[in-house]
């Protein structure tokens, strides 16, 4: 983690050392002017002419100009600095994100995630910001107090810095304390960010069952432990910074009395005495700022924890923009030879039930494949390790005779037209949602695309046409509507494989069938697989995989396993029933 | 936001002129449940000040009394007292520190609770328009934004005002001269923070908006990653991140060129004074007119005097940036609810009869384009109302303003006979069960799912509403069974797998009007067959709207509704309905049949 700290302050060390360069020089204008004092005071003793006292006067001045200006431009290179770290971070922190496959995603919430990416590096920024230009200050200012201290009575600044120790040991104490509680309030803060944004995006189904009372309890909870756990960090903050106060009053107490001691005895001057007493008045402050350092650091430290567990996370899956940018498709047969698969499990928790078992399938190139079962059998799950959502063991899906992981990540993303069970669109354009694949796509390729999806009936009510914007996930469409989108997005690009996850379910079955029916004719020669309840639309494949449970229990023709007493048939008659009792 | 060139909803508009008078107006009712403990705390920053302010004193009695003159005897006294002062300093302090930050925390916990709540309350057109993660930015760091405001700002802020009105007291008191050469410079001060007010202002108004940005963007990127990276675009869209994030860099720099201006400027005042009063106390030192003591302590009052002032301008920078949160916060709570339960509802009938009437209804989700053309039909109670349209017609938008989550342009929409704005809203959705068309399950477990934490929901209830849409087969076959954790709005289950879950869910609250928005659409044949005999039971009796593609559901409904571009142009019995020639209703129908066949 220090190394982190490190490794990402690098690319701006020369703006951080000059600014801490400006730092020193405005420290060191800063201590001059108690000088100058001292050197007031002595000469207003000695009954020197006025005239000597404003030139100290005014060399003050001169030096407060001097040091306004310094002072600006040090803490520009420093505050700047930290942003630019911040803002490398977080361009970091989501090209890893990007790098990250679904079983990440299945176990992290989206509104923790966010919380790290913004509020963590919020914290982190302040650790190379006001953080390291305090600290940096502090140290300059101690120093050369220190210095000049001893210059003036070495004996008196040893007695009047005795309590220090004692200090270094308290705030030691108290510093692990300030760590682990702002790990907490920040891991409290992601919680309440995960319910807030699960909430958000839900809102229709919260108010439909009437949900708000509810979600408004549980979130209130939340904060209260919020309150609670930064109530805790603020007590470690709040004694931290009065034990520092303390420290440093106590040094001004010695320093009355045994100083004053010393004036009486003539040992040091009056002026001495009274430069001594502002500069252990200007130990002070850094030691008060000591204690609100520690803070920064240990606050920063904690972000950093979560910040540095995402970085370090690795991907499971190869990461396309890092293979190199390949060319072309991956074609032809389908092979899956005795996949067993399971939802990898969170951890301490026992493993899920395999989702598919022993599955072995070929799906010759050109084909048309339908995948039926049961609800929860595990089709959408061969969908996903189809276009590598998740990983496979090598050995166990093989495309055109090449195993599955030894494809380009982007190749085989090209290669196959995959359209989730799940409809979502981004909340910008139509046009720019079917372009997702390919934004420079000619409005040829992009009509085409619209019209095999028969989008363009839905699209001429709209008055903006392809140009509307929709909402977040598509919700400002039906659910139709956003369907067809999906596949449109999924035809650009012509890719040779098209997997579709019951992509039509809430469109009428007439329009389903139209789509289904140009599709398979507009593309001879594209491997498909379908997977749909609606087994109707599935008779014109040629071949039908049933599936129940994670195994293949039947497959052949639509009229084989008509004939067949099986699954499919069952399924079949059932769903024949139903229709042929409308023409009763 | 990926296209890049197409408008977003990322961008959020404008804020006007800054009214940091009405903006405290607005945040101190939240102050005012504790007033009682920031007096406390302002009380004992008054007493902080006073501890504070007898050490220069003290000092300027022990160089005077003792020092000056040699007179050891005594100066133990005086070291005893300001030991006493320092020690109660730092007491007091610690606890005006745990007072305030209790303060800010507690309001800090209404305001982000009312926050929510406000949300939970706004129409779901409000949501059409706003990104999640713009509302997650007002519920997490536009809040923290404000306890800054409240710890290190406004309470402070006074303390130091306290603190400055003692000094000047005290300084006065001393010698008055020297004391108006001190303040000379405040004029000055003041006006360099005016100078910088408007602009730290709209620095950070810039900031709260890009931050609200980049929260849009990851929660949109990352809610929707998979399509990301299916569909290759992580390049593109680290490219838009970086460019969200290099506004929000530009905004902060911008911040911080003020800030590191003005806070030097402060300094550099505070060393001038100090030049001013050495030069001017020198003089009266020459004079005779004052004693060493006095110039001591002066400079020493003059030091503890530009601190506050310089922590001033910090904390102002500290308040212009919270109060671009509370500009926004404000906006948000000022955001009406269109959408709520009238002063004195009406209530239903008991026991309910379930009659739904639409009566000339127009709705557009833009009121420009009525997606929904004077609509009118009855149901009554007990029927089994079928409707069926092509996709985009108008269906779920019928039931989304059955339990009034937008409300009509034109019209009426009565249940049992009472107009569904005169209700109390819960009343009317708790009486009307829906299972929506998109698949969606609350963060809990699997059983939470299902009784949503109604307490007339016994778990023996939940299973037998799951046992009638054979939600309890896999529910079972669960290592943790209905203990089992929902992840992030249902992923972890199989889409037909969610949609049995809102079904058993709609069923277990037995509601009067029942609903179903293609709730069989991701569900096999075999357990459609099952869940339509256990409705022909359940809802013997009861009133229910059933949304079908497939037009086999809806057969047997009591009359079916046929909508076409937002109209109602075929109503009638399915054998009505397939007799009229030419109608939509009867190609539907023909379509399927022969698809069967
Ligand atoms: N929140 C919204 N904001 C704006 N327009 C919307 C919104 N929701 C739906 N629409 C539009 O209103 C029209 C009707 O949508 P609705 O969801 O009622 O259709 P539907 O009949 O249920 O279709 P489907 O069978 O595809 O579900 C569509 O053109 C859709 O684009
Ligand atoms: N992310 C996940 N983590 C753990 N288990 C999962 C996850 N996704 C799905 N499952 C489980 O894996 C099994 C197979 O799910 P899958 O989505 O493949 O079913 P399906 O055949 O597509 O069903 P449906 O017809 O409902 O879409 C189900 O029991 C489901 O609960
Ligand atoms: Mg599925
Ligand atoms: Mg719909």
């Amino acid at each position: 983690m220090l190394s982190r700290f490190w490794q990402l302050g690098k690319p701006y060390k020369w703006a951080f050392l000059a600014g801490f360069a400006f730092l020193l020089l405005t420290n060191g204008l800063n201590l001059w002017i108690p000088w100058l004092l001292r050197d007031a005071v002595d000469a207003m003793e000695s009954g020197e002419p006025l005239s000597t006292v404003a030139r100290l006067a005014m060399a003050m001045i001169g030096i407060a100009l001097a040091q306004a200006v310094v002072r600006t431009i040090s803490r520009l290179l420093v505050l700047g600095a930290s942003r630019k770290v911040a803002y490398d971070l977080r361009n970091t922190f989501f090209a890893q994100l990007q790098r990250l496959g679904a079983s990440f995603y299945d176990r992290n919430r989206t509104g923790d995630l966010m919380s790290r990416g913004v509020n963590d590096i919020q914290i982190i920024q302040s650790f190379y910001g006001p953080g390291m230009l305090n600290s940096l200050n502090t140290t300059i200012v101690y120093v050369a107090v220190l210095i000049l201290l001893f210059r003036i009575d070495v004996g008196l600044t040893l007695i009047s810095l005795t309590f220090y120790p004692v200090l270094l040991f308290v705030v030691n104490r108290l510093a692990r304390h300030t760590y682990s509680r702002s790990v907490a309030v920040q891991e409290q803060l992601g919680e309440i960010s995960s319910r807030a944004q699960e909430n958000l995006s839900g809102i229709q189904q919260v108010k439909t069952y009437v949900q708000e009372a509810r979600e408004i309890q549980v979130f209130s909870q939340l904060c209260d432990e919020f309150r609670t756990r930064n109530l805790a960090l603020a007590r470690t903050r709040g004694s931290m910074i009065s034990v520092m106060g303390i420290a440093s009053g106590a040094a001004t107490l010695i320093v009355m009395f045994a100083g004053g001691q010393r004036v009486i005895a003539g040992s040091i001057s009056l002026g001495d005495f009274v430069a001594f007493n502002a500069y252990v008045a200007m130990l002070a402050w850094p030691t008060i700022a000591l204690g609100w350092i520690i803070n920064v650091f240990q606050r920063g430290a904690g972000a950093m924890r979560r910040v540095d567990e995402l970085l370090n996370e690795q991907p499971d899956l190869p990461v396309a923009a890092e293979q190199g940018a390949q060319p072309g498709f991956v074609e032809g047969d389908i092979e899956i030879r005795d996949l067993t698969w399971s939802h990898p499990a969170d951890e301490g928790s026992e493993p899920a039930r395999p989702a598919l078992r022993n599955l072995n399938l070929t799906i010759p190139r050109g084909s048309r494949y339908a995948l039926v079962g049961p609800v929860g059998s595990g089709k959408s799950t061969l969908a996903d390790l189809l276009a590598r959502v998740y990983p496979v063991e090598p050995g166990k899906i093989l495309i055109g005779g090449r195993d599955i992981n030894d494809i380009p990540v982007d190749v085989l993303r090209r290669s196959v037209g995959y359209v989730p069970q799940e409809a979502f669109l981004f909340s910008q354009s139509i046009r720019d949602n079917i372009a997702l694949r390919d934004p420079d796509a000619s409005d040829e390729v992009v009509a085409r695309a619209v019209t095999a999806a028969h989008l363009d009936g839905d699209l001429a009510k709209f008055p903006q046409g392809l140009e509307t914007v929709v909402g977040e996930r598509g919700f400002t469409l039906s659910g139709g509507q956003r369907q067809r989108t999906t596949l449109a997005r999924a035809l650009v690009g012509t890719p040779p494989l098209l997997i579709l996850d019951d992509t039509l379910s809430a469109v009428d079955a007439d329009t389903e069938k139209a789509i289904l029916e140009e599709l398979m004719q507009a593309s001879q020669d594209r491997t498909c697989l379908l997977i749909s309840h609606r087994l109707s639309t599935l008779s014109g494949a040629d071949r039908v995989i049933v599936l129940d449970e994670g195994s293949i229990v039947d497959q052949g023709s639509h009229e084989e396993l008509v004939q067949r007493e099986g699954l499919y048939s069952r399924l079949f008659v059932r769903q024949q029933l139903e229709q042929r009792l409308d023409v009763r | 936001m990926r296209g890049g060139t197409s408008a977003t909803l990322h961008e959020e508009e404008s804020l006007g002129k800054a009214y940091d008078a009405r903006l405290i107006r607005r945040i101190w009712p939240y102050l005012r449940p504790y007033r009682g403990q920031v007096f406390l705390a302002l009380l004992i920053l008054v007493l902080v000040a006073a501890a504070q302010l007898a050490q220069p004193y003290l000092i300027k009695i022990a160089i005077d009394e003792h020092i000056t003159p040699g007179q050891l005897e005594g100066l133990a006294a005086v070291a005893g007292m300001f030991f006493i002062a320092l020690l109660a300093e730092f007491l007091l302090r610690y606890a005006q520190f745990y007072v305030m930050e209790r303060t800010g925390q507690n309001v800090v916990y209404d305001i982000r609770t009312a926050v929510f709540g406000h949300l939970q309350r706004l129409p779901a057109k409000f949501f059409d328009k706003n990104p999640v993660g713009r509302l997650m930015t007002r519920v997490t760091s536009d809040v923290e934004a404000l306890n800054e405001a409240f710890t290190s700002g406004l309470v402070m802020i006074l303390a130091d005002l306290v603190k400055l009105v003692g000094i000047v007291a005290i300084l006065l008191w001393m010698d008055w001269r020297m004391a108006l050469i001190t303040f000379a410079i405040l004029p000055v001060m003041l006006v360099v923070t005016w100078q910088f007010r408007s602009r730290v202002r709209s620095a950070y108004r810039r900031v709260r908006g890009v931050v609200a940005k980049l929260n849009a963007f990851l929660q949109e990127s990352v809610s929707g990653m998979r399509l990301v990276q299916l569909f290759g675009r992580e390049k593109a869209n680290a490219e838009l991140f970086e460019g969200v994030n290099g506004e929000h860099l530009g905004a902060q720099l911008k911040g911080v060129r003020y800030d590191s201006s003005f806070s030097a400027v402060a300094e550099m005042i505070g060393s001038i004074t100090l030049a001013a009063i050495v030069w001017a106390g020198g003089g009266r030192i020459l004079q005779g007119s004052i004693t060493f003591g006095t110039l001591v302590a002066f400079i020493d009052y003059a030091e503890k005097f530009f601190r506050p002032v310089q922590e001033l301008s910090q904390r102002y920078t500290t308040m212009q940036a919270a109060m671009a949160s509370a500009e926004r916060l404000f906006k948000l709570l000022d955001t009406e609810p269109t959408i709520v339960t009238p002063d004195s509802p009406k209530s239903l009938p008991r026991p309910m009869r379930g009659r739904v009437g639409f009566d000339g209804v127009t709705f557009g989700y833009d009121p420009e384009q009525p997606v929904l053309h004077d609509v009118s039909f009855a149901i009554e109670p007990g029927q089994k109302i079928g409707v069926v349209g092509w996709t985009g017609s108008g269906k779920s938008t019928l039931i989304r303003l059955l339990t009034r989550l937008y409300d009509i342009q034109q019209g009426s929409i009565t249940l049992d006979g009472v107009d569904v704005r005169e209700l109390d809203l819960e009343e009317l959705r708790r009486s009307v069960g829906v299972v929506l068309q998109d698949h969606f399950l609350f963060a809990g477990t699997l059983e939470y799912n299902v009784s949503l934490g109604d307490p007339r929901i016994t778990p023996e209830r939940v299973r037998e509403a799951a046992r009638a849409v054979r939600a309890d087969r896999f529910v079972e076959r669960l290592p943790k069974g209905w203990d089992e954790e929902v992840r992030e709005r249902g992923s972890n289950f199989s889409m037909g797998e969610r949609q049995l879950l809102s079904f058993a869910r709609a069923l277990a609250f037995d509601p009067a009007v029942l609903v179903l928005d293609e709730a069989t659409a991701s569900v096999d044949p075999e357990t459609e067959h099952h869940i339509q005999e256990a409705l022909e039971t359940l809802m013997q009796g009861r009133t229910s709207i059933v949304i079908a593609h497939r037009l086999s559901t809806i057969r047997d409904a009591d009359r079916i509704l046929v909508l076409h571009q937002g109209q109602l142009v075929e109503s009638g019995t399915h054998d009505e309905l397939v007799e009229v020639q030419g109608g939509i209703y009867r190609t539907l129908h023909r379509l399927q049949t022969a698809s069967v066949a």
